[in-house]
């Protein structure tokens, strides 16, 4: 199992380190560092092997991350668990950076020491982790007795996401359709692949045990219905003007709460959720997935030290919508000296630090088009390499899911306390950004 | 590591522990106890505050206890004597009516590293183990293992072993996990922890409370389980069908090979496992982070090697994006080569042209490696791609399409012409020494099918002092001398300048005797030299050897979910190791991992019955004589029967009817007898001696083997046993 933790900065100090197991030495935090951070290349697999230690590593923005073991682990499951520890983190302090890690240092120690015993995964939920160590620390003393049979309770309960006894004077609900898109386009405009991956985050404020019920236009359930009945036909028909009326998705996959084998037989979603934010599903759609903006790249070469580039951007969405923090990103050769750049819309510029051209626009409306063209001027260089040309990449952000999919309803039952469905208020936002969003050039 | 006055900042904090003031003042005191750790963490050696810090841990303040607790764990074995003194506060602290509280403290006992510390944790860790907040069993559960690795050689205890086993009925998931994982650890020697039949459906019907660690850990036991009836098989499986879909990778994985470990003897439950995880798999191949869509493309490969259709199409998954780390773009440039077929192949070829343009040299590299084995099925479109990147000019590139070359003309010969016609209208001489090492090559083996050939050589003999790599001298010296065995006029004059040169001036030992070599050949005449010299310019039966076939799910299944597949290219060697090290019952001590040199050769047994034997095309007296002269002998055994004395004739056909060729053998009452025997088995090819000194004794058998594959050895002696033990009986 995972015999320790260890935190680095860029440079290489380390951070945290926590050894779980005698056979993982001192020393093994030099080796790493000496083997992988100052090893000045590539990373050439997230799993290193020094001297028989296997040392698994992520990076989260200037953050090193490595779990050491000796023993011929499961690599998947030590990177998800690298993962989760990240989301622990984020959820108690925010961004995982050097200064946030040297702020929270002791806590990240009464978590290290929560969630792994002896190597081994014990607790790693958030909201179970929140109610017994805080950030307050010294809460131990002050609680009452009945708060402490709450955390064991809780800690140890058979449903380990949800407590019993949970009030609220206001049930609301809060639902996000996080999508990102990704795209890679041919410079003719063929789609070379496309996929959306999805997550649908919640967040619940509600009191009890409550039941949810949560449907979507999964392709597979309206057909169900449709063959059930006819009546609800002229209504859907109504509604096909925004769009299509449900989507294929390819795989999805579920929070440890959804009950999967009611969604196998019958296709629904129930469950009885966590308290507070948690993510209810993950999938991925590959097919009639809705591009927000086609990119369409014209790229000349003037003689040896000019280039022209002309790029246009088309937005392909209801004319009412509004897409957000546009930012295409028009990569330069290396050797480029000078760029001039006019654009219609938005501001553009050249960052020779990012060898690219750098172009923002603020919003944008659905069923629009805009352009950019710039000169670039580049020195004279013997260097016969030719330029790679890297894809054009762009970021956005747009008020619909790109893959089409809508939430049909989120039915809440609660038997035992005396409210109702009605009386629960709930939210639902769509936000698809961009992933992966390049077209080559 | 020591840091430049460091020795200065543990004086202070020595000073400022044991000041009353500071100690008054809680604040003020927990933030010198936080320094402390602080300097710990960077590699300090604070060691000599244990004093103090011992004092520190009587508090009422949680966190400054745990503080304390992590910096006594980390040097108790360091100061055993002072560390006795803190086990009194920890002992009462075990006895607190806060569950919270008896945890922490009975979860830090058992970790001071120190000997004699059984003596005092025994007994509170037993009270534990009945203790009535779970939270307080899961720390005691794995307490006893701890206990245990303090003494490793001693008794293991049978009370506590059967109070564990006891607790795999707890209602908490999370001791039943730490149970398995205690058990597991204290009877390593006795081979882990037993799964009967009640403990494994116990376990199974556990299986929705885990957590996801818990479930791939059980999955993992689970393996040692065998199913009495195919009834209770298809039950357990369907149990288990579920999981197949779970949102964690490492679960759907796990599920996987406990699938194909339990159906073994299924073929079409495996097949339809492996088809209903493609999904989850494919989407760990586009997972957002990138260490996991790394380990998914190692496990899609896996499956590709039983399976090379299942993901043909979805190919298009496999194009790379632009800014993925380059670990991820090898991995997914050789599953592409893979997945070519009739109808996607100029796509394909197309996104990998486009990566030999990448900045990364060694990524091109790779890429025009991949369109050269994609050549070998469809020669034409690659060589246009291939001769099109020569004109880019870039050194790189053309010395990786030349390698290419070299490659393709060797395993498919029918695009020699085509190539040869390429080099000769014209190649930029590569300037890495693989480059120029292949180039030599082309124009020594198929000198004859280019006009310009030994003037291109003459250029590098003329440029020979300048030349560094002594491997591309000997390439060289070659190439010059199978190039004077077919165009002597031309080429007279250069081999006499360069023989000079290497016999007299050149400084590598190497290249000199090389060059001595082929002059004393020489010297012999040119019919001789052209015998010795010139081998097959192809060698047609690599391609069988190296073509796509199916192997069969066992051959991976075992190494499946573990190290093994991550390990890759590089480290290729050791992966042997893995698999040895980790049978199907997986053992949690001391397993090798890449970089260990005692490879154990003992295989999971179950494996064994999947190896078979096949013909193969025949393989000719030279070859075989030259295989057997250049390989090492494997496995050496004396069969305990002696020579059938049958006819020949019967000894060859019931060889051949269990798919073992004979070579050659003496006649049948010479003394020694001799016979060759050679057999192929799931791409390794097996050459056998057997001999027989005197008339009654028993047959030595001597085994050459390329590749190695130990399976198929063992299985190799046990049907050419049964064979000689059958005739005999006759």
């Amino acid at each position: 199992m995972i015999g320790g933790l260890f935190i680095y900065n860029h440079k290489g100090e380390v951070l945290i380190s926590r050894v779980y197991r005698d056979d993982i030495g001192r020393n093994a935090v030099d080796a790493f560092r000496v083997n992988v951070i100052h090893a000045r290349q590539q990373v050439r697999s997230p799993v290193t092997n020094i001297a028989r230690t296997s040392f698994f590593h992520i990076k989260r923005s200037n953050i090193w991350l490595a779990a050491v073991t000796k023993q011929n682990v499961n690599a998947a499951m030590v990177f998800e668990f690298l993962y989760k520890m990240c989301d622990v983190m984020t959820a108690y302090f925010g961004k995982i950076s050097e200064e946030n890690i040297k702020n929270n240092f002791v806590l990240i120690y009464e978590l290290l020491d929560e969630i792994l015993d002896f190597g081994y995964p014990q607790n790693s939920e958030t909201g179970a982790l929140k109610t017994f160590i805080t950030q307050q620390g010294i809460k131990g003393q002050h609680q009452t007795k009945e708060e402490q049979s709450q955390i064991t309770s809780q800690v140890t309960g058979q449903i380990g996401w949800r407590r019993e006894g949970i009030k609220y004077r206001r049930n609301e609900l809060f639902l996000d359709v996080l999508e990102s898109v990704n795209l890679l386009m041919s410079p003719q405009g063929q789609v070379l692949s496309a996929h959306v991956s999805g997550r649908v985050v919640m967040k619940s404020y509600l009191s009890g045990m409550p039941e949810c019920k949560f449907g979507m236009n999964d392709k597979i359930v309206i057909d169900k219905q449709g063959k059930g009945g006819t009546t609800d036909d002229p209504g859907k028909s109504e509604l096909g003007g925004s769009g299509k009326q449900s989507i294929a998705i390819d795989d999805c996959t579920f929070h440890q709460c959804v009950r999967l084998s009611k969604f196998d037989s019958e296709r629904s979603i129930s469950f009885i959720p966590p308290d507070g934010e948690y993510e209810l599903m993950r999938y991925r759609t590959t097919k009639d997935i809705i591009l927000p903006f086609r990119v369409i790249p014209l790229v000349r070469e003037v003689g040896r030290t000019k280039l022209e580039v002309k790029v246009v951007i088309k937005s392909n969405f209801k004319p009412s919508l509004l897409a957000q923090k546009i930012e295409v990103r028009i990569p330069t050769p290396l050797n480029t000296s000078g760029v001039q750049v006019i654009c219609m819309k938005g501001k553009a510029k050249y960052k020779a630090s990012e060898n690219a051209i750098v172009w923002k626009i603020k919003r944008m409306a659905g069923m629009k088009e805009s352009q950019i063209s710039a000169e670039i001027e580049l020195l004279p260089t013997n260097d016969k390499k030719k330029w790679a040309r890297p894809p054009i990449s762009m970021n956005f952000e747009v008020p619909f899911a790109p893959s089409g999919l809508k939430v049909r309803y989120l039915k809440v039952f609660e038997s035992k306390l005396n409210y109702s469905d009605h009386d629960v208020i709930k939210w639902v936002r769509y936000i698809g950004r961009s992933g992966i969003y390049e077209t080559r050039c | 590591m020591p840091y430049f006055g460091s020795e200065e900042m543990v004086k202070e904090l020595k000073r400022a522990l044991s000041n009353p003031h500071v100690q008054s003042d809680r604040l003020r005191y927990k933030n010198y106890i936080t320094k402390v750790i602080r300097y710990m963490t960077q590699g300090l050696d604070v060691s000599s505050l244990f004093m103090d810090m011992v004092k520190a841990s009587a508090t009422v303040d949680i966190v400054q206890k745990k503080l304390v607790y992590l910096y006594m764990c980390t040097y108790a074995s360091d100061k055993p004597d002072l560390a006795l003194l803190a086990i009194n506060t920890l002992r009462k602290d075990c006895a607190d009516p806060n569950p919270m509280v008896r945890g922490l403290a009975l979860r830090n006992m058992c970790n001071f590293r120190m000997p004699g510390m059984t003596e005092y944790i025994e007994q509170p860790i037993v009270a534990a183990l009945r203790d009535k907040a779970s939270y307080v069993r899961r720390v005691a559960v794995l307490g006893c293992a701890k206990m245990h690795s303090l003494q490793p050689n001693t008794e293991i205890d049978g009370r506590i072993v059967n109070e564990l086993y006891a607790l795999l009925r707890d209602p908490d998931p999370v001791v039943v996990v730490n149970c398995l994982r205690a058990l597991e650890e204290i009877l390593k020697d006795e081979g882990g922890v037993v799964i009967n039949k009640p403990i494994a459906h116990h376990l199974l019907n556990r299986m929705k409370e885990l957590d996801s660690w818990a479930q791939s850990e059980v999955l993992n036991f689970l393996l040692r389980y065998h199913p009495r009836s195919d009834d209770e098989l298809f039950d357990i499986l369907s149990l288990l069908d579920s999981f197949l879909q779970s949102s964690h990778a490492h679960v759907v994985v796990s599920t996987l090979r406990l699938f194909l470990h339990l159906a073994s003897a299924h073929r079409a439950v495996q097949a339809d496992a492996l088809l209903r995880t493609s999904a989850p798999l494919l989407a760990t191949c586009s997972a957002v982070s990138r260490e996991l869509r790394f380990a998914g493309l190692c496990h899609v490969q896996q499956v590709m090697r039983s399976q090379p259709g299942l993901f043909a199409t979805h190919y298009k998954r496999f194009f790379c994006g632009y800014s993925e780390p380059s670990y991820i773009k090898f991995r997914k440039m050789e599953i592409l080569v893979e997945l070519v077929n009739d109808e996607n192949v100029s796509l394909v070829l197309e996104e990998l042209r486009s990566y030999c343009t990448d900045v990364s040299p060694e990524l091109a590299q790779a890429a025009i490696a991949a369109i050269g084995r994609i050549a070998r099925t469809y020669s034409e479109k690659c060589l246009d791609i291939l001769t099109g990147l020569l004109a880019l000019k870039q050194d790189h590139i053309t010395s990786a399409v030349i390698q290419t070359f070299r490659d393709l003309v060797w395993f498919c010969p029918q695009s020699t012409a085509a190539v040869c016609q390429t080099v000769e209208a014209g190649v930029d001489r590569p300037q890495d020494s693989e480059g120029k090492q292949a180039l030599l090559w082309l124009l020594g083996a198929h000198g004859d099918q280019m006009g310009s050939a030994p003037y291109v050589m003459e250029g590098y003999i003329d440029g020979l002092k300048t030349e560094l790599s002594s491997t591309v001298k000997m390439e060289l010296l070659t190439a010059t001398v199978k190039m004077f065995l077919c165009r002597p006029a031309e080429t007279q004059d250069m081999l006499g300048r360069l023989l000079h040169y290497c016999i007299e001036e050149e400084s590598d030992v190497c290249v000199r005797d090389r060059a001595l070599l082929y002059y004393r050949l020489l010297q012999r005449g040119a019919e001789e030299t052209r015998r010795v010299v010139t081998g097959p310019k192809s060698d047609p039966s690599m391609s069988v050897l190296t073509g796509r076939q199916e192997e069969p799910i066992s051959e991976w299944a075992s190494t499946f979910n573990t190290l093994g597949p991550l390990a890759g290219r590089d480290s290729c060697p050791q992966t042997d190791a893995i698999s040895a090290a980790d049978q199907p019952s997986y053992s949690a001590g001391e397993e090798l991992l890449p970089g260990s040199e005692d490879v154990t050769l003992s295989g999971p047994g179950d494996t064994e019955e999947e190896i078979s034997l096949s013909l193969g095309a025949p393989l000719s007296h030279e070859s075989f004589e030259k295989m057997w002269l250049d390989l090492e002998i494997l496995h050496r055994q004396a069969l305990g029967v002696s020579r059938p004395r049958t006819a020949p004739d019967t000894l060859q056909a019931s060889l051949q009817l269990e798919k073992i060729q004979t070579l050659a053998f003496t006649p049948a009452d010479t003394v020694p007898w001799k016979a060759y025997i050679y057999t192929r088995s799931t791409g390794t090819l097996i050459l056998a001696e057997l001999l027989q000194g005197a008339t009654d004794e028993s047959l030595v058998l001597s085994v050459k083997q390329q590749p190695v594959n130990q399976h198929a050895i063992r299985r190799f002696v046990s049907v050419l046993k049964s064979v000689l033990q059958t005739l005999n009986l006759e």
